[in-house]
């Protein structure tokens, strides 16, 4: 099972793409992306009224939904929001602190995964280099499709230093960049709380499609 | 990316690729604009004063990038009129670096008063690093 | 931080300006400048719009920011054309403040919103533009 695990719909504010303009283009792109379904990542906010399920049923695609949050490690993907997690912790804040947050997503019944960690000042990367590594850290986003050069490539050394599960995701802000770069799962996901288990069980690599949208254009 | 001939309006679909455009803004062409459109700030006029606000060197104005973006759909899609532009200017546009414009058309609305056309737009480096990425909408000709 | 975030100025106008009439000099100037074509004669090209200089670009009471800050992006909603001899009014507002990190570090961001109109009082435009300060 294939899913883009960090998306942005016009809810982020730096994004201009209607989720079912993703949709719609995944379904059209189905040859060459077989995406089975996105998780909307949006920034600093969670929407506990958004409702998807009509959208699903129409294109047959599964939408999950997550938030990207800020912290003093760089931004974190958080997958499993619940009432209690934003209770405790305001996304607005562009400085949470991120020692405090994952222990505390985990225990509340998520998952908090530090995202395009190799990204100059917002990457896990750079703040290892004068900071004592995060404690609770299950995996991390590997493959970023809106990284540039380099970025990608950096976070191998840090997978391999402390063992982090890897994942991707497209980080995309238009329609076209969907599941440009996705995670493959072995098991099935259906649910918010299948993705959780998933990502701290194991069993899933970053997928990148890049290449192939290249050759085929 | 090839570059393809624009075919008729009614056989313009999701996921048809706009033909790009090629070039290199000259430093000359940056201040010839940023006078056009009134944009006095000393980094769009020279290497120096843009380094002494703290940038790499002389930038073009982001309207510059709006304005290819509109370049870009007209050549591409003639006739067709702009009803939406927007962009994000994530790393300035600098004069001598070869740039590429891009488009693909993301969204399709068939109306009485002429096909409504989405785009997603991209200004990119010849080695595709994103500088700004944008969206348009653009309306087709009425059928007559 | 580069900038208190004080929301209550959103929602703020802090420019009205009626400009001279559109001239047909400005418009060829920014046309060969830009490198877009014009629609029809007497027609200005799309974004001719983003071009018209208000008396104030900043609130005044962001005065301070000055020019620190970067251009970050705009979003315009294109309606009537613009024509020579258009006598055009800009009204401008600020639409929203927030904060956010990216690249280079923390940062502010200022959405100012800027509604045209011509002399028939027929929508020209909507401009929203970005600006970044750190």
């Amino acid at each position: 099972m294939i899913l883009d695990l960090h998306t942005h719909s016009d809810a982020s504010e730096d994004s201009r793409a209607p989720v079912e303009s993703y949709l719609k283009w995944l379904v059209r792109k189905r040859p060459l992306l077989p995406i089975d379904g996105i998780v909307l990542t949006e920034h600093r906010q969670w929407n506990p009224h958004a409702d998807y399920r009509a959208l699903e049923d129409k294109y047959g695609l599964l939408i999950l939904r997550g938030a990207e949050v800020e912290t003093d490690y760089g931004h974190v993907l958080v997958y499993g929001v619940n009432d209690a997690i934003t209770r405790r912790f305001d996304f607005t804040n562009v400085r949470l602190p991120a020692a405090e947050l994952i222990p505390a997503v985990s225990a509340l019944g998520g998952i908090a995964a530090p995202c395009h960690p190799g990204r100059p000042t917002i990457g896990l990367c750079a703040h290892y280099e004068d900071k004592p590594p995060l404690e609770g850290i299950v995996a991390v986003e590997a493959l970023n499709g809106g990284s540039r050069r380099g970025e990608n490539e950096r976070v191998q050394q840090l997978i391999a230093d402390h063992g982090y599960g890897a994942f991707g995701g497209s980080d995309s802000h238009l329609v076209s960049f969907i599941g440009i770069c996705a995670t493959e799962f072995e098991c099935a996901v259906r649910t918010i709380e299948d993705l959780v288990s998933a990502l701290q069980g194991g069993g899933y690599r970053p997928i990148d499609f890049r290449e192939r949208l290249r050759s085929e254009a | 990316m090839s570059d393809v001939d624009t075919p008729a309006w009614e056989d313009l679909d999701v996921g048809h690729e706009l033909s790009p455009l090629r070039l290199t803004l000259s430093a000359a062409q940056v201040r010839q604009y940023a006078e056009a459109a009134h944009m006095p700030g000393a980094r769009f006029f020279s290497d120096d004063a843009a380094r002494k606000e703290g940038l790499p060197g002389q930038i073009a104005p982001g309207n510059l990038s709006l304005a290819l973006f509109s370049r870009l759909i007209v050549t591409a899609l003639p006739g067709a009129t702009l009803t939406r532009l927007g962009a994000t200017f994530r790393v300035p546009v600098r004069p001598g670096q070869p740039l590429v414009v891009r488009g693909v058309i993301t969204e399709k609305h068939c109306t009485d008063h002429g096909d409504l056309f989405e785009c997603d737009l991209v200004i990119e480096s010849v080695e595709g690093d994103r500088w700004v990425t944008g969206t348009a909408s653009a309306r087709a000709p009425a059928p007559r | 931080m580069a900038i208190t975030i004080d929301r209550s100025v959103v929602g703020s106008e802090f420019d009205r300006t009626t400009h001279p009439p559109v001239a047909q000099t400005e418009v060829d100037a920014y046309a060969a400048a830009s490198g877009e074509s014009c629609p029809a004669d007497g027609v200005a090209p799309p974004t001719f719009v983003v071009s018209l200089r208000s008396h104030r670009f900043m609130p005044k009471s962001l005065a301070r920011l000055g020019r620190a800050g970067l251009d970050a992006g705009k979003d315009i909603e294109l309606g009537a054309p613009i024509r020579v001899g258009d006598v055009l009014t800009t009204v401008s507002t600020v639409h929203d403040i927030y904060e956010k990190t990216g690249r280079s570090g923390p940062m502010g961001f200022l959405v100012l919103r800027t509604v045209v109109t011509n002399q028939r009082d027929e929508g020209v435009a909507v401009i929203d533009q970005r600006m970044m300060f750190r």
